[in-house]
């Protein structure tokens, strides 16, 4: 890493410009098991540098494969006159990127090298074993898959202005489906983590064996679950679910592009904005939850990350910004610009997202809960940017009178997020970060995590009209 | 093909031959090699301006090896010999210790392609000057910045050029070279304190002529219609008629549908249909769904798939009656059958099951009588054309938002409704619910096609 970020130094020198040149390895491994048959055993190397330079206040960006000088030299000419081209059309010039304090030094997250040793035949063997559990869990299992990702990252950002960061680090997954079916019924279930680390990280909360049995006996037990009545509703959001409203309908809203572009939190920092019980965060590292599948230490602008609080008592407190959008609104960069690949430029994404745990247990808001719906076991979700968002879930369950009564089958859960926010009138003390085995959308994929306490709220619930 | 894009592919061929060769030395039984080369310039748009310009090309090249019935794949984004043998090791070495599975095969090809799609490469698209396609986006920004109240928040028009290859150890050899023009937009409007939901489009041209015009038409309708929905309220809750029109029509019903025709779900025995109900009425007499791989002006467009069997257009349902399945050699060796020419892929993934151009037929209603038949018959009732939410291939259960969604009542259109709900179900509503098909089209996102559906018993939570 050292001769490369001498060489990637060595070529800046090069530009009269502002510019940054990132190198970026990586190699990803993937497994996929179904019904006892190996449908998927892969592996995938990607490598090159991406320099993007910034000319007359217009970006021009350029990426090569190939890591010989001539080649970057290249790079760095076309950038530079992809940027020289742009900047005769652009209205608005981009801001000289204001000082900040960049990472300089190895930023890297332990369980790479672990992870690395671990054979890739051993894996396998674990992701049949776990499959065939899942199948053989019931007589009224149909099928059953086991997928397994790990993606190993080795990163070396270099800027003209006094950035130069290597890191590595190692993202892993593992998904269990299963598909139950009696009497011309199916329903499907999924089971999933994702960590920054090593294997044992995936297993830290839930064991495999344990896993393969929840996927497995909420596939059965779906499969008599009835469809839920349609209406708004009061419900218990597991840490899962805030996690996906966190990140889908609150996070994106607040990224300072989305801003610019005019969202539903637009002009909205210092206004009530959710419950004084709501303090929302956007952050690197998470204290006391290590190996979080969104955990980064430098971003791919060079910028140390450091934990943004979004929300603080209810009140809009901060925008995530890179560089550029921090110049425009005059603070800080908060460590959010992240590419996906080397010939991917960096956007603003988040990093782990999550609501602060109250100081109720799970227990006392179920019993102080009257009429209700307790959800859990996110199926995906998408926000826009007025805030409506419209999340799947796999499992929910009726509350009475204080109780948890009957299952019902997966529903759909909408609403404008802050609007749900401002109805939170519940916050648990059990907090966990529970979305790690997901990817974020944007134009380019990135690796996030989300996640939070028990959350009581009033939102809509999408099923059966009679 | 020009001689910088000849130099390419030459290139591009050396290198696969290298790795398949690397790929038998190495221990493999069969091997299969596919490769592409890419360059594109695009210009992004942010924030109702322009953003970034930026150039890029490279190669990408990965390896499928069989030992017996044991498969591995390794692929990389090089051409240099070193990284090439090292990913035909690793390839074999996954076989090594890969389980058997009876079904994986590489088969020998017909690379003679008969009547395959032609036209693919305007020299004048591998040609534009980047002055040219400045002048293209300017064209798109003058649409999109015409009206205040449309906020842009992102966009682009790229100009890419490809290559691809598909080789392997029985002889099948199989190239294409590719030219597309391809915008997009995404953006919302606001007035005051209402803001609109996102929308999002995106268009390609294979031909450098027409362009321009359809990079005008294309912004122009798409911001009028995100501006129309500025008109906001909220919709009622029911069950009963919903219009869906062809874009929530491939959203909603035609992506689950997909599901239960690929070879490899029926293969598996994890969908609806089996091979034993070929020729028999599974869905309503109304529907026919082709999958046609061979319109140009669609992206789907390929004369071979991604194990080199070449593509043709294929009858899936006719009239209610399924004909066919989507088959990859994995999938027809399973249900012993043969290739339809389905696999799907890159040079980094493995062979899997997907259709290319999915075209549902025109019925022979005019879209009028749809609504007039749905106002006959309900006081009120909602127009769907985009959807966010969640669609269970295997159950057929789709339940979301019904985005841009029209509420109609009174006998005319009202406004475009937030916060609604809608859910049903795939089988029902492609079944015994669906009461008509409208003689119109539209081809959604340069892809699929479909008419517009007048649908009974969906399920609509107002927010």
């Amino acid at each position: 890493m050292k001769s490369i970020s001498d060489l990637l130094e060595k070529i800046l020198t090069q530009s009269p410009y502002w510019a940054e040149a990132r190198y970026h390895r990586r190699n990803s491994q993937s497994l996929s098991v179904q019904k006892g048959l190996v449908k998927q055993a892969k592996s995938n190397l990607t490598s090159g540098v991406g320099i993007r330079v910034l000319v007359d206040g217009a970006w021009g960006f350029s990426s090569t494969s190939d890591l010989t000088p001539q080649a970057l030299e290249k790079a760095l000419k076309l950038a530079i006159d992809c940027a020289k081209s742009l900047s005769q059309l652009k209205k608005t010039q981009v801001k000289k990127l204001p000082a900040t304090h960049l990472a300089r030094g190895e930023f890297s997250i332990p369980g790479y090298e672990s992870l690395k040793q671990m054979p890739f035949e051993q894996k396998l063997q674990a992701v049949l074993k776990a499959e065939e559990m899942t199948r053989n869990n019931s007589k009224l299992i149909h099928s059953s898959t086991c997928i397994y990702n790990e993606i190993f990252e080795d990163k070396v950002v270099v800027t003209t202005d006094g950035a130069n960061a290597s890191s590595k680090l190692a993202r892993n997954e593992i998904k269990l489906g299963a598909i139950a079916s009696k009497d011309g019924e199916m329903a499907e279930s999924h089971e999933s983590v994702g960590k920054t680390g090593s294997w044992e990280c995936l297993f830290s909360q839930t064991s495999l064996n344990e896993m393969s049995d929840n996927a497995a006996k909420l596939a059965v037990d779906l499969l008599s679950a009835p469809k839920i009545p349609g209406g708004n509703a009061t419900l218990i959001l597991s840490p899962a679910m805030v996690g996906l409203l966190s990140h889908e309908a609150i996070g994106h809203t607040v990224e300072a592009d989305f801003v610019l572009s005019g969202s539903v939190a637009k002009d909205k920092i210092g206004t009530q904005v959710a419950s004084p019980l709501v303090t929302l965060c956007d952050s690197g590292t998470v204290s006391g939850k290590t190996h979080s599948g969104g955990e980064l230490l430098v971003d791919d602008e060079g910028v140390l990350t450091q934990k943004t609080t979004i929300i603080k008592n209810g009140i809009l407190n901060s925008y995530l910004h890179n560089r550029e959008s921090a110049a425009i609104f005059g603070v800080e960069p908060t460590g959010n610009g992240r590419a996906w690949l080397y010939y991917d430029e960096p956007l603003i994404r988040m990093r782990n997202t999550y609501i602060e745990p109250g100081d109720q247990s799970l227990e006392e808001i179920i019993a102080s809960t009257q009429d209700g719906y307790l959800v859990d076991c996110p199926l995906g979700g998408q926000a826009d940017a007025t805030g409506e968002f419209m999340f799947g879930a796999q499992k929910v369950t009726k509350i009475e009178n204080g109780k948890l009564t009957k299952m019902y089958r997966g529903a759909t859960i909408s609403g404008q997020a802050f609007d749900v926010l401002s109805t939170v009138d519940a916050v648990s003390r059990e907090f966990l970060l529970d979305l790690g085995s997901g990817y974020c959308g944007k134009g380019q994929p990135a690796k996030v995590d989300a996640g939070g306490p028990y959350v009581r709220c009033r939102a809509t619930i999408g099923g059966v009209q009679e | 093909m020009s001689q910088p894009l000849k130099n390419e592919k030459e290139r591009l061929e050396m290198a696969a031959e290298k790795l398949l060769s690397y790929a038998v030395k190495s221990g493999a039984d069969l091997a299969e090699v596919c490769g592409s080369y890419g360059s594109r310039t695009k210009i992004t748009l942010e924030k109702q301006d322009y953003h970034l310009a930026s150039s890029d090309d490279g190669y990408s090249l990965g390896v499928r090896v069989l030992k017996g019935h044991r498969q591995g794949f390794a692929s990389c984004n090089s051409t240099d010999p070193n990284e090439l043998k090292e990913a035909a090791i690793k390839a074999n070495e996954i076989a090594g210790f890969s389980p058997e599975n009876p079904h994986y095969t590489i088969e020998k090809g017909d690379n003679t392609p008969i009547d395959s799609p032609t036209g693919l490469v305007d020299p004048a698209l591998t040609d534009l000057s980047i002055q040219t396609q400045k002048d293209w986006t300017r064209l798109m920004v003058a649409e999109a910045t015409k009206d205040k109240r449309f906020k842009l928040n992102e966009g682009s028009l790229e100009i890419s050029t490809g290559l691809s290859l598909i080789l392997n150890s029985l002889g099948t050899h199989q190239s294409e070279a590719d030219t597309v023009a391809s915008w997009s937009l995404m953006g919302m409007a606001a007035e005051g304190e209402m803001i609109t939901s996102f929308d999002y489009f995106s268009e390609i041209s294979r031909k450098a002529q027409s362009a321009p015009e359809r990079i005008v038409q294309t912004s122009r309708k798409f911001v009028s219609e995100v501006i129309n929905n500025l008109k906001m309220g909220k919709s009622e809750s029911y069950k009963g008629l919903v219009i869906f029109t062809p874009r929530a029509v491939l959203d909603i019903l035609v992506s689950s549908l997909s599901y239960h025709i690929n070879g490899r779900v029926v293969a598996e025995k994890t969908g609806r249909w089996g091979l034993s109900d070929r020729d028999k009425q599974i869905l309503n007499p109304k529907l026919t769904l082709i999958d046609n791989p061979w319109l140009i002006d669609r992206s789907g467009c390929s004369s071979f798939d991604r194990e080199g069997t070449p593509t043709r257009p294929l009858p899936l349902i006719e009239m209610g009656v399924l004909k066919a399945f989507c088959l990859d050699h994995y999938a027809a060796h399973a249900l012993e059958l043969s290739s339809t020419g389905h696999a799907a892929g890159g040079p980094s993934t493995l062979p899997s099951v997907s259709s290319h151009t999915l075209c549902l037929a025109p019925g022979t209603t005019p879209k009028k009588s749809l609504y007039d038949e749905a106002l006959k018959t309900q006081r009120s009732f909602l127009v769907v054309h985009r959807y966010s939410g969640q669609s269970d291939p295997v159950t057929g259960d789709f339940s979301g938002v019904a985005k841009g969604a029209e509420w109609w009542a009174g006998g005319e259109k009202q406004y475009y409704v937030q916060e609604t709900l809608i859910s049903g179900n795939l089988f029902e509503a492609l079944g015994k619910d669906l009461l008509d098909v409208s003689k119109e089209t539209k081809v959604i996102d340069s892809d699929e096609e479909s008419p517009t559906l007048l649908i009974n018993n969906i399920s609509v939570t107002g927010g």
